[in-house]
């Protein structure tokens, strides 16, 4: 084993303070050290603390209705306690069966219900070529247990234990397969729902975002990535067209009033969520519509601007105030604002062109509403041979925009090599595809004029981009130069903050010519005040706005005494039907190059049969391993509690919450005991498996039955090793209850307790093993 | 406040108290460290075997305080205090005479390869002090974390309970 520093705690308080500082506790240490040896943890820890040093915590002792055990009580001795062989004896008979008798002399009952879960694959990491890669350790390819050997895994379907990767690389943490899911279901509001909780206008997004969430979707190892995009855009839709449903007004006004400055994709977002809220929420525009870069930045064959007024309405008829034509620092002071609302939220975008500092840099065009001027000097100057300086998205957009007006050419002059282009591939494809060209590695030297019209343009050779600390430094070779033809220039080489609105505010601060803020509020160092989108960092994606928006608004609603949001309990996740074939990607229907206008849209939405197929090829990454805890299950089974140093917890919220109870716990919780009620019905644990001494459970089942002249008048029924975490079979529960002890009857609620299975390729045979031990734990009963 | 970690660490090993420092030197014995590695590489006390190295095959088992141990899973520094008996320390140090279990087995042969042995020895050793006369139950479960790739267990069935029968 790798070394790590030791410590024996002689307090629960001590141990607490260092696990939360990053320590690994150990108790009897039969998982801990295997793991460790394995090197299986996502980090190593670097010191572990002992907690058997603890006093107090290896009793046994009688409590009203029950026995309370303590956590570092040894299993061996659980097994033999002859109070809880009598009165609880699923719990005695579970201890009893974990692993070997040698184990179970170390093993201790906290250790036991802590472990972390097991999954074949992750347990053996040597024997099947080196170190796995799952999804669980945040990196890598498709689960094994998926496709392969499973006997030890979920036939109930995954449960995350982190975000999938297309979560993870969305910048707002969108929860992509949990919207996936309900559109599998034919759910398209619940899917509508779930969109929206981190993401209010998807019908901008599913037409201007990158879409970083595809790049990072496991499917694309496998063979295409889903077509995230296209789902979202059919979404947005779907959304915008029922925005009756769902951008309504809030049922309670709270009466605090927040003002937002600019009308750009943060701003939106944040007003949606604030308003959702039921605060009054006024923005400020100094245009002449709202929607910032979605209304004049990005080109109407991307997005429709009257695609994106209908977004806005839609916000507004929430009860949203939209003033525009006010120039926040003109018009109207940030202190103003602040003196008239609770909370203030900075939009204001970057747009002040930058500047290149070259001679006759004057002549060439560029402004606020750079599509509106390029149109407009096109209009003027039809079958020009245009220059666009720069490799980013804009300057793309602004080489089509003048290329689809009619410029007799159009030369796209970049910086960066071919392959390490800003623009979006499919984008640079497009434009090649409707005849731009395109200079790689060149940089502007001077612009060519015959007195006040332009000529040409000088480039030379850009051998760097980075400096060796990585920082943005072209360099350039200023003897290797070329000369490109051209009677018009634009300059798109990205946008700076004009932060001249703020005045002289020695209290709001900035850095490098951005809006400071707090990574998680985005709170300003200003009381009350917040920022977000491209004011605080630099020009970058509308999808990374609205998620500063949506932190912002979090952070305002929670500072106005707003309750934070309470998180969704999710059932089981089931990967899409027949998600194994391999299947291309759903293909984006497009208008063909010849036929791309300057006002009609380039994509079109997919039709909702198409978008349910692509979402039928979402793996659903999450985690089939189960916990591997037969005491777990049989603590539910009784309805026992697990107490900690913070708190005691129902078995069911413990065991069932997450997949690794170390995510359940808090940083500094370390669980102390558990407090076994007397089971007064027919209780017992059974335990499938294929060698009677070490083997985990195959299927393990813990039972409580309450039987009153032949009747079942209570049963409680718990799964272990079908599902992530121990599973209730509620439903037979339910159908027991009230019913004679029959065959018949033993049968039916084996079949209701499994009719949620949803089994892996290759373990059908543990539904049958589990819907045996149920029956068999019924027939008992007779 | 309290030191962190622990300096040294006395061990009673086979009736002999052993002192070890705590660190990351050489000679230190490291928190990491395996009472089984500190065992047989420390003391060349090689009886008990790192088999699997998960507490699953019962190779490792040593008794400490009184207790039937899997070594490879117990940290040697929280061992501090402790009796840990071994094979080797099962033989009558001045005479050389053989444990009971020791001269039963050989005279039974109930093993084959051997491998497994010492840690067979040490948890039959371990069941016998606290309860002389086992069942054949109790003994077969006393043993359901010792495995043998060879199949000597019904030979060692029959030693352990041949030889408690003749006791009694």
């Amino acid at each position: 084993m790798k070394n790590f520093k030791h410590k024996d705690a002689l307090t629960v308080n001590e141990a607490a303070e260092a696990k939360a500082q990053g320590a690994k506790v150990i108790a009897g240490g039969s998982d801990l050290l295997g793991e460790l040896k394995d090197k299986i943890l996502p980090e190593y820890p670097e010191k572990i603390v002992n907690i058997k040093t603890i006093p107090g915590m290896d009793a046994i002792e009688k409590i009203e209705g029950g026995v309370r055990i303590g956590a570092n009580v040894k299993l061996s001795e659980l097994a033999g306690c002859e109070l809880v062989k009598d009165k609880a004896p699923a719990v005695a008979e579970a201890a009893y069966s974990v692993a070997s008798p040698l184990i179970r002399n170390q093993a201790t009952v906290g250790g036991n219900i802590c472990q972390d879960v097991r999954c074949w694959y992750y347990r053996y990491p040597n024997q099947i070529g080196g170190k796995i890669l799952c999804n669980r350790k945040c990196d890598g390819m498709q689960c094994y247990a998926f496709t392969g050997e499973n006997k030890y895994h979920s036939i109930m379907g995954g449960m995350r234990v982190h975000r999938s990767g297309c979560s993870e690389s969305c910048p707002a943490h969108i929860d992509i397969p949990q919207y996936l899911e309900k559109i599998r279901a034919n759910d398209l509001d619940g899917a509508a729902r779930i969109l929206m909780k981190k993401n209010p206008i998807p019908a901008m997004t599913g037409r201007v975002c990158p879409h970083t969430c595809m790049t990072d979707c496991k499917r694309d190892r496998y063979d295409e990535s889903v077509n995230i995009n296209q789902i979202e855009r059919f979404m947005g839709d779907y959304i915008l067209a029922h925005a009756d449903r769902f951008m309504t007004a809030p049922e309670h006004e709270t009466g605090k009033s927040i003002a937002i400055a600019g009308s750009g994709p943060a701003a939106l977002s944040a007003a949606f969520y604030l308003r959702q809220a039921g605060h009054t929420v006024t923005v400020y525009e100094r245009m002449e519509e709202p929607g910032g870069a979605l209304m004049y930045a990005i080109p109407e064959y991307r997005l429709p601007k009257d695609l994106v007024r209908k977004q806005i309405k839609a916000i507004a008829d929430m009860g949203v105030k939209f003033v525009c034509n006010t120039k926040i620092g003109e018009d109207v002071t940030v202190d103003q604002l602040k003196a008239e609302n609770d909370k203030v939220f900075l939009d204001t975008g970057a747009w002040e062109p930058s500047v290149l500092g070259i001679e006759g840099e004057e002549l060439t065009r560029f402004g606020l509403e750079f599509l509106v001027e390029v149109k407009k000097w096109m209009a003027d100057k039809p079958g020009s041979d245009v220059i666009v300086v720069g490799g980013g998205s804009v300057a793309v957009d602004v080489a089509v925009t003048a290329n689809r007006l009619g410029a007799k050419s159009v030369k796209m002059i970049t910086l960066e090599p071919a392959d390490k282009l800003p623009a979006s591939k499919k984008d640079l494809d497009w434009a090649l595809e409707e005849g731009i060209t395109m200079e790689n590695s060149w940089g502007p030297k001077r612009i060519l004029r015959d007195g006040s019209k332009i000529t040409g343009l000088e480039l030379k050779k850009c051998v760097s981009l980075f400096d060796e600390s990585g920082r943005f430094s072209p360099k350039y070779d200023e003897n290797d130069t070329m000369i490109v033809e051209g009677d018009a220039i634009f300059l798109s080489i990205g946008h700076r903050i004009d932060l001249s609105f703020l005045g002289e505010d020695p209290f709001l601060a900035t850095e490098r010519g951005r809006i400071t803020v707090d990574d998680k509020t985005q709170a300003t160092s200003k009381e009350g005040i917040y920022a977000g989108g491209d004011v605080t960092t630099g020009t970058k994606t509308v999808v990374l706005a609205i998620a500063a928006g949506k932190k912002a608004a979090d952070a305002m609603i929670a500072e106005l005494g707003g309750e934070p949001e309470a998180s969704l309990k999710e059932g089981f996740l089931k990967a899409g039907a027949h998600c194994l074939d391999h299947t291309p990607q759903l293909e984006t229907p497009h208008v063909p190059a010849a036929e791309r206008t300057i006002d009609k849209e380039d994509e079109l939405t997919c039709s909702f049969e198409e978008i349910l197929t692509e979402a039928n090829r979402c793996f659903n990454c999450s985690c089939y391993a189960v916990t591997p805890s037969d005491i777990a299950t049989a603590l539910m089974a009784v309805h026992a509690k697990v107490v900690t140093n913070k708190a005691v917890y129902d078995s069911d919220e413990f065991f069932t919450t997450k997949v690794k109870i170390q995510d359940f716990l808090a940083e500094d919780e370390i669980v102390t005991a558990i407090e076994v009620p007397f089971a007064d019905g027919v209780c017992s644990y059974d335990k499938f498996r294929e060698r009677e001494s070490i083997d985990f459970a195959v299927v393990g089942l813990a039972t409580n039955y309450k039987v009153k002249d032949g009747v079942i008048k209570n049963a409680d029924i718990v799964l272990g090793a079908v599902a992530p975490v121990p599973y209730r079979a509620g439903d037979a529960e339910t159908y027991l209850t009230g019913k004679a002890v029959s065959e018949e009857v033993a049968e039916k609620a084996a079949e209701i307790a499994l009719a949620g299975a949803d089994p892996l390729e290759q373990t059908e045979y543990k539904v049958d093993i589990a819907k045996t031990l149920i029956k068999r734990s019924i027939m008992k009963l007779l | 406040m309290r030191t962190e970690q622990k300096e040294y660490i006395i061990l009673n090993v086979n009736g002999i108290d052993r002192k070890f420092t705590v660190g990351e030197d050489r000679t230190d014995v490291q928190p990491s460290e395996t009472l089984a590695e500190t065992l047989r590489n420390r003391l060349d006390l090689t009886a008990a075997k790192v088999s699997c190295d998960k507490g699953a095959c019962g190779c490792c088992t040593v008794i400490v305080d009184g207790e039937a141990t899997l070594s490879c899973s117990t940290l040697t520094v929280e061992c501090d205090g402790k009796h840990v008996l071994t094979l080797e320390g099962l033989e009558d140090p001045v005479t050389g005479e053989l444990d009971p279990i020791q001269q039963a087995f050989i005279d039974h042969t109930a093993f084959q390869c051997g491998y497994c042995t010492p840690g067979v020895i040490m948890t039959v050793k371990a069941l016998l002090m606290k309860n002389p006369h086992p069942t054949e139950n109790e003994l077969k479960e006393a043993l359901a974390g010792n495995y043998c790739r060879c199949g000597s267990h019904h030979q060692v069935i029959e030693t352990v309970m041949d030889m408690t029968r003749e006791e009694a």
